[in-house]
């Protein structure tokens, strides 16, 4: 068995068994995709709210990040495109192995917590309107990580 | 009274040994593969001496072919997945 399969196999084992709140596990058909459910914690700008994230190991995983979007509506978020992608340094440059599918959703759910004013990106409209040509990963962009506050 | 010493001859057939083995890693999980370090990483076959772990001088520790896949990919800065500090494999 690869790496990657025994990987995710102990990840999703653990996760399973002991899942934090405010995370649902969705589907996990396909080892290599995962559809994952977060909530706004509680007394946070997205308290209640539920969003739905999809997972992609490619055969680099964990020497490589996953790939991480938000399907159909993203939460309204600084860090977040409307596409569903995301502007996260650990999904990117700052990713080790040693970082899980778990603490990446912890990561998130975090990041959303910190957050004083739901608004997109500044260049939103932009970003979305050339990813609508060819419908890139985000792991073909390259980031630009200049806030650490929220 | 005098004391009687009997020898009680026995013959030993066959006798069965039990030994265990450590690294001295303690119950920890490798943090690149996530499988025990006494045990063995995906690539490997056998635990023990077909699966090492090293320590770097950070004080973490991995299944050397783990560390050594993570290093390939960033062979000039490598860092220590752990604590994100230049790895350096510790002498021993």
């Amino acid at each position: 068995m690869s790496l990657r399969e025994k990987r995710l196999m102990s990840e999703l084992k653990s996760l399973t068994q002991k899942t934090p709140d405010l995370i649902k596990i969705v589907k996990t058909e396909n080892l290599m995709t995962w559809l994952i459910e977060i909530t706004g914690a509680e007394k946070t700008l997205y308290e209640d709210e539920t969003y739905t994230l999809q997972f992609r190991f490619d055969t680099e995983y964990p020497l490589k990040p996953p790939e991480v979007v938000f399907l159909q509506e993203s939460p309204v978020h600084p860090h977040i495109y409307s596409n569903g992608h995301i502007c996260l340094d650990i999904l990117d440059e700052s990713w080790t192995p040693a970082l899980t599918v778990e603490s990446v959703l912890l990561s998130l759910i975090s990041m959303m917590s910190s957050c004083k004013k739901k608004e997109r990106p500044p260049d939103d409209s932009s970003y979305v309107r050339a990813w609508k040509k060819n419908k890139f990963s985000p792991k073909k962009t390259k980031w630009f990580f200049h806030d650490n506050k929220v | 009274m005098e004391e009687k010493k009997s020898n009680l001859i026995v013959t030993i057939k066959k006798w069965h040994t039990v030994s265990s083995w450590t690294w001295g890693a303690g119950d920890d999980n490798c943090g690149i593969c996530q499988m025990p370090l006494d045990g063995c990483a995906p690539e490997c076959q056998f635990p023990g001496d077909d699966c090492p772990i090293v320590w770097g001088k950070c004080g973490h520790k991995f299944h050397l072919v783990c560390i050594n896949t993570w290093i390939q990919r960033n062979i000039n800065e490598p860092t220590c997945p752990m604590c994100r500090e230049p790895w350096e494999f510790r002498d021993d």
